[in-house]
């Protein structure tokens, strides 16, 4: 099996993203909160449901990356064989 | 299986307990007591009998001294767990054994006012499994022939020992549940009731429950469980009784009813019911206790608040977000987003699943009355009075009225007031 390296960058942009996905998150959970006129303690105890809703964001986000990625390497290719 | 030890470890200070729950009073010598016996007597050691047996054995505070059966299969069961006990053939022998304290006497119901008063006569303190009689005539008798001669007595009432039968009276009765609006009872089963009979002779001394001669079928044997949860929860006594009762399904020779259903009208207009089907087991048995602001299901040790809090914002929203984009799309199969509609799964009493019925506490509570013979408060009167509830719905279903709860068997408790001094 090949050797991969994950570069310095590469790990810095996938925290921030995990990290901006968890963002959205709280920001989703606050107006939840807001919008169903409930307990604003609910920031910390539905901690449990944003972490996983970041997790999802990310895996969602990340499948679109490699969408992204795999159509312009493909179009990529099919242009230099030209 | 809980001992009495461990539940007041649960239950809080055994001074808590008392005021809640007076029978435990019998406890309250239980150090002074330490190294003594309550010799106990068995009379009847059949399948209660040695259901009983197996938690006498265990506790050190008890020897099982003697056993009275004229049925040699049970006999030979009992000795397996008593081996050193004497074997009666006669309960009346057994009685006058000077080593006996007190007796259990488990004998089909139509005995059991014969052998107590010859018991309390003889000297020995009493516990009757439930119902008390097959009369509430005879049920008085027994009560007065236990006030006259002092001796101990408890009926076979084991709910009022369990950890969560105190416990959710404790909230009802400090009003966590608002008002009681109504009781529920049911016990629903869906069998002939019979037991193996080895020959044909000994039909009726093994299916007793079955005939009118030994038994008052499901209102003696399984209502007088329940009717009691009643009385412990409201601290009244319901004085109007109705009902209707028929064979519907096992038309086999049995001459007591398959199929019951029977009301109880308290003086303040709630009701509590008992119903009983044996050709259907659906739904249980269960005793509910229905509040303005909450219920208890006493058998499944769950209670439940009328008003539900509402699911977090971030499920509401997860939810009202499924709904916007799948319920326009016929095919969308099971929500993956979590119900947030009023799903009102409640919470348990003691907040565990429940484990005991209270049967090892209260022969504990007996075992210590029978060392001090002293008399636990209340609980000879909750067992009055939960044989006679029971008895009076068999009345009532039998000669088909509305029956006002007969002066003759008030005793002086909780709402009702002795109209008659039997003499003794």
């Amino acid at each position: 099996m090949k050797d991969t390296i994950i570069t310095g960058k590469r790990k810095k942009i996938e925290i921030i993203t995990l990290a901006a996905c968890f963002i959205i998150a709280c920001i989703v959970n606050i107006y939840a909160i807001i919008k169903f006129n409930t307990s604003w303690s609910e920031v910390f105890t539905s901690l449990g449901y944003v972490l996983v809703f970041s997790v999802a964001l990310y895996i969602t986000w990340s499948i679109i990356r490699l969408a992204y990625y795999l159509i312009r390497n493909l179009l990529q290719r099919r242009k230099d064989s030209n | 299986m809980k001992t009495r030890r461990e539940f007041l470890k649960i239950s809080g200070s055994a001074g808590l307990l008392l005021a809640t729950v007076p029978w435990f009073s019998a406890f309250s010598d239980s150090k002074n007591t330490e190294g003594e016996k309550a010799r106990i007597g068995v009379i009847g050691p059949g399948s209660r009998g040695q259901f009983l047996m197996s938690f006498l054995v265990k506790n050190p505070k008890v020897e099982i001294v003697a056993i009275c059966d004229n049925y040699q299969p049970s006999i030979d069961e009992a000795l397996k767990m008593a081996p050193n006990a004497k074997v009666y053939t006669d309960y009346r022998k057994l009685l006058e054994d000077k080593d006996v304290d007190g007796v259990v006497i488990a004998v089909p119901l139509n005995m059991h006012h014969e052998i107590a008063i010859a018991a309390f006569d003889a000297g020995k303190h009493v516990f009757c499994e439930k119902a008390m009689a097959i009369t509430p005539a005879d049920c008085l008798h027994m009560y007065d022939t236990h006030k006259r001669t002092g001796k101990v007595f408890f009926v076979g009432q084991q709910r009022l020992f369990s950890e969560r039968y105190i416990e959710a009276m404790q909230m009802v009765h400090s009003g966590t549940f608002g008002e009681i609006e109504g009781i529920r009872t049911y016990w629903f089963r869906n069998g002939d009731w019979r037991r193996p009979v080895p020959s044909p002779e000994l039909e009726r001394k093994i299916n007793w429950r079955l005939y009118k001669e030994y038994s008052r079928g499901l209102m003696t044997e399984l209502a007088c469980h329940q009717l009691q949860i009643g009385t412990w929860a409201l601290k009244t006594i319901p004085n109007k009784i109705m009902g209707h009762g028929s064979i519907t399904y096992w038309k086999d020779g049995r001459e007591v009813f398959d199929n019951i259903s029977t009301i109880y009208v308290f003086d303040n207009g709630v009701k509590m019911t008992f119903e009983s089907i044996i050709s259907n087991k659906f739904y249980g048995l269960e005793e509910q206790i229905l509040g303005n602001k909450g219920t208890i299901e006493l058998e499944k040790g769950k209670y439940f608040y009328e008003t539900v809090p509402p699911a977090p914002g971030f499920l509401q929203l997860i939810n009202d977000v499924e709904h916007k984009l799948f319920d326009a799309i016929p095919f969308a199969g099971t929500s993956w987003a979590p119900e947030t509609a009023n799903e009102n799964k409640g919470d348990y009493i003691t907040g565990k699943r429940p484990e005991t019925d209270g049967t090892s506490v209260l022969l504990e509570a007996y075992a210590e009355a029978v060392i001090t013979g002293k008399q636990p408060e209340q609980i000879a009167e909750e067992g009055y009075y939960a044989s006679v509830l029971s008895l009076l719905g068999h009345q009532a279903i039998e000669e088909g009225v509305i029956l006002d709860f007969p002066d003759e068997y008030k005793l002086d408790y909780l709402n009702h007031k002795r109209a008659i001094q039997t003499t003794l």
